[in-house]
């Protein structure tokens, strides 16, 4: 039968384990591994473990008031003599306890013939004097002193945090006799793990043991963080209750947060008769002000620890936290320097490169070094580039465009499924991720992967058998140390801080590259601008004033030529006529020149162009300047709509069917064939004739500006009308090519971008259509 | 009395080359000839060494675009914006394709603008063009002759 108020106390699953004395367990110490819910009773965090109102027996406490030393309380086991012994003490001595809570010996008294040493300390309103018997061995020297002059040079010429935490646990093994002293240090997460153990026989080994966060509640934590030695010399002790004066605070009142006679729970005390312990010791290890471990003692007999020796196990305390700080602040510069130099090595190896985030691969084993990884992606968009071992590219644009909406620069989780669900489709090889956003336009990011750990962890027992009343209906403490092996699903080793930071300066850098190369680009525009203005300034310099001499010349050869006419004889009319024709080519060319230089300034004015009609006008105009010629057009019905500036592309198609009645004028007929082409790149033009042709060889260089592959004297020409045509339908966006075959013909072609499908307007037949 | 036509040009061998032009279109006026805008400007305004002149304006200027002093374009500006001169047919001859050079011409009101060929025949039947219609046939004189235009 369970009584209901019973219940509610048991029902709170607390204990305190003999690992951490005076400590206060949740019953849900597990509470993200057990399948079934808890009641999650925050009993523990209510356990008035500061204020029990009781001691241990092993000495006498008096309370008194922090001002006027009226003595408000006192333990039961001074029976009435607790103001005699209040009137032995010196009351200036007393009054000159530190307000910082530290404690001090305040006087001897002697009781019960037993001399007996008093301390006091303060808490915030109160003076506690707690007095204990003095040893009975004379020790030679207080054990301090062998612990600055021996242990402490060890301390100092050890080289790891581990070796620092075995020399620990055996000079406190040392120092107290215990039998069994662990070195535990707590995650960031708060769980803890066995690293050191000295051990006497007879006693169970607990190095390696895993015991969860969840063990030690919030206010036993700040506890282990105020209070840094903790000393229960025997679980069975009978708890002595304080007494309080008429006018005094109720015992359950007085903080004995800092007193080393504290009592601490029943439900602890059974825990530690239940494991065969009968006296614990702990002592915090406190780095950077955090908690970071516990040196715990256990023995099996009760045991008592003097003064002399208690303060030496505080001081070891001190010593260890300090070391274990300096190893770590070093280890961690070391670890950061090491990270340092690989995102240098990668930033580096960018900046030489053209700057595009996916050259960062180039260096794949610095890449994965420099977050532990194995394996690592950069995702620009759409494109993905890996090395190592990444989830599916179409799982990474996903996740990349995923990461980039959480918005934050630095991204890490080393369980991604709990986050991100598509994850668990790939734990075995990226349980955990490590990214970093470049640009939070675009979705450009850096991910490092690493694998699933399926950390096999010894944890204290198995937890679900603390969830077992027993046959009194009490949840009880864990009977059994059996080591369990939680394994750990979903989850990759950690990303450290060092790393996360590394990742964090790669970022930085990499978009100080990125930056700088905009501005480059930038500048080049810039560049760009100032020159063509140059351009646009010489070709107005060469429009007029190259311009001005040609004319005069013609001019005055023509004048000449009128007036002295008959006065020369018939070789200075010819060589008249060679000025003033070299006169007017020149004039030419720079017409040509200046038309090309337009041709590439203008802004484009697109409209729908009908090219059959354009190219029918043409066909007529070209025809009428060769009246003498037989010219065969074969234009094909189905010629295009194109979007273009109806002006250049006119220009670029009379340039073509303008060579191409050119250079077939040995023919006859001359057959000139346009037609329409269409492909996914866009529509346009053929013009084929079966003029003199040219070699293939020379086909690039058909379209530069002045590249004539005749003689002048065969077929006239500036050599800039190709150089339009390409111009301009690159202006469009578009391509232009050539084909010949010296003798056979040339074929010219070009397709422009967007044009709309108008097909179904002609009829598809290419029926020529003949024009001669 | 034919009105006169007002030639602005700086480069005497242009300048020659027009009148020679301007002379075979066979045209009876009489053409001023000024080598700078400035000047031109005084001429138009009968300011200056022109403040003599007989009254009246110009049956049409010819105009150089460059030119020192005032350019082309900033005389045909004051002559538009001029209430006394505004009406004067004005000519832009130039050496210069330049597409802005044009837009800011018909911008600023101007008759024609000419690109002055290489060729000498070009150019003379070009001036006489311009001297035939603007010089006559946008203002036949009563009883004078019409030009012939001559083209070789």
């Amino acid at each position: 039968m369970i009584g209901a108020s019973r219940r509610h106390r048991s029902d709170g699953g607390a204990w305190f384990p003999a690992l951490f004395p005076g400590l206060v367990l949740r019953a849900d110490f597990l509470r993200p591994y057990v399948l079934k819910p808890i009641p999650d009773l925050h009993f523990c965090d209510r356990e008035p473990i500061r204020v029990p109102g009781a001691i241990q027996p092993h000495g006498r406490m008096l309370v008194l008031d922090g001002t006027t030393q009226a003595l408000q309380a006192w333990s039961a086991n001074w029976a009435d003599v607790a103001p005699a012994a209040l009137s032995v003490l010196d009351a200036q001595v007393l009054g000159e306890t530190p307000a910082d809570g530290s404690s001090v010996q305040v006087g001897v008294l002697d009781l019960a013939s037993r001399r007996h040493v008093c301390w006091a300390h303060r808490n915030a309103t109160q003076l506690i004097v707690e007095c204990e018997p003095q040893a009975e061995v004379l020790r030679p020297e207080a054990p301090i002193y062998g612990l600055a002059r021996d242990f402490l040079p060890r301390l100092q010429a050890a080289g790891t945090v581990q070796a620092l935490i075995d020399l620990a646990a055996q000079e406190l093994q040392r120092l107290t006799g215990f039998g069994r002293t662990l070195v535990y240090r707590f995650d960031a997460e708060g769980h803890g793990e066995v690293l050191g153990e000295a051990l006497m026989p007879g006693y169970e080994s607990y190095l390696g043991l895993h015991f969860p966060a969840s063990d030690i509640p919030q206010q036993a934590r700040a506890l282990y963080l105020s209070n840094r030695f903790r000393l229960i010399p025997d679980a069975n002790y009978q708890a002595v209750p304080l007494l309080a004066a008429p006018d005094g605070p109720a015992p359950g009142e007085i903080d004995l947060s800092q007193a080393f006679l504290r009592s601490v729970s029943p439900v602890h005390l059974e825990y530690m008769r239940n494991m065969g312990t009968l006296a614990s010791m702990s002592v915090s290890i406190v780095v950077d002000g955090r908690l970071w471990g516990l040196v715990s003692c256990h023995h099996h007999e009760p045991r008592l620890l003097e003064s002399s020796v208690r303060a030496a196990c505080s001081h070891l305390g001190q010593l260890l936290s300090m070391q274990i700080e300096a190893k770590q602040a070093n280890a961690q510069v070391a670890a950061r320097l090491d990270l340092r130099q690989l995102t240098l090595q990668l930033v580096a190896h960018l900046a030489d490169s053209d700057a595009s985030l996916r050259r960062i691969l180039d260096e794949p084993a610095v890449l994965l070094r420099m977050a532990r990884a194995s394996g690592a992606a950069v995702v620009l968009d759409e494109q993905v580039w890996t090395t190592g071992e990444t989830p599916p590219s179409p799982a990474l644009v996903e996740l990349a465009g995923w990461v980039a909406g959480l918005g934050s620069e630095v991204y890490q989780s080393d369980q991604l499924a709990a986050h991100y669900a598509p994850a668990a489709d790939w734990q075995g090889t990226a349980a955990g991720v490590l990214a970093i956003s470049i640009s939070q336009v675009h979705r450009h990011v850096i991910l490092w992967f690493r694998p699933e750990v399926v950390q096999t962890v010894t944890w204290a027992g198995d937890p679900r058998k603390s969830q077992q009343p027993d046959a009194r209906g009490r949840i009880h403490p864990r009977l059994s140390f059996q080591r369990w092996a939680q394994q750990i699903g979903g989850r990759c080793l950690p990303w450290s801080g060092a790393e996360v930071s590394a990742a964090g300066e790669l970022r930085q850098a990499l978009i100080g590259i990125v930056l700088r190369r905009a501005e480059e680009l930038a500048a080049i525009a810039n560049e760009l601008g100032r020159v063509n203005k140059e351009l646009e300034a010489f070709s107005y310099t060469v429009s007029h004033d190259l311009r001005a001499p040609m004319r005069h010349i013609a001019g005055y050869v023509d004048l000449v030529m009128d007036t002295e006419g008959a006065a020369l004889s018939e070789r200075a009319h010819r060589y008249m006529r060679h000025v003033k024709s070299a006169a007017a080519f020149a004039g030419q060319l720079v017409d040509a020149l200046l038309d090309f230089s337009r041709m590439g300034r203008t802004a484009l004015k697109l409209k729908r162009v009908e090219t059959a009609g354009l190219v029918q006008g043409l066909s007529l105009e070209l025809s009428r300047h060769e009246s003498g010629r037989r010219i065969e057009w074969r234009i094909a019905p189905d010629l295009p709509e194109l979007t273009a500036d109806p002006l250049l592309l006119q220009v670029a198609v009379r340039n073509l069917m303008g060579n191409a009645v050119k250079y077939s004028r040995d023919r006859d007929p001359a057959v000139i064939t346009v037609r329409a082409l269409r492909g996914p790149e866009g529509e346009g033009l053929e013009v084929e004739d079966n003029g003199v042709g040219f070699q293939m060889q020379y086909v690039g260089k058909l379209f530069n500006v002045f590249q004539r592959l005749h003689q002048s004297d065969e077929f006239e020409g500036t050599g800039i009308g190709l150089a339009n045509v390409k111009r301009i339908v690159e202006r469009h966006g578009g391509q232009v090519w050539a084909w010949g075959e010296p003798g056979q013909g040339a074929r010219f072609g070009f397709v422009l971008p967007e044009a709309r499908q108008n097909a179904g307007m002609h009829s598809p037949d290419g029926a020529p259509a003949d024009h001669a | 009395m034919l009105k006169p036509i007002l030639l602005v040009e700086d480069d005497l061998r242009d300048q020659e080359l027009t009148l020679l032009a301007l002379e075979r279109s066979q045209l009876a006026n009489e053409v001023v000839v000024l080598r700078d805008g400035a000047e031109a400007l005084a001429y138009l305004r009968r300011e200056g060494e022109h403040a003599a002149r007989e009254e009246g304006n110009p049956a049409v200027i010819l105009l150089d675009l460059k030119l020192p002093k005032v350019n082309g374009l900033e005389v045909l500006e004051a002559v538009r914006s001029s209430p006394a001169l505004r009406s004067i047919p004005v000519v832009m001859l130039t050496s210069s394709q330049e597409e802005s050079d044009l837009l800011r011409s018909y911008e600023l009101g101007v008759n024609a603008y000419v690109v002055k060929p290489v060729e000498f025949k070009q150019f003379v039947s070009a001036i006489a063009d311009l001297g035939v219609f603007w010089a006559v046939l946008n203002e036949p004189p009563p009883g004078s002759l019409r030009a012939s235009r001559r083209y070789d």
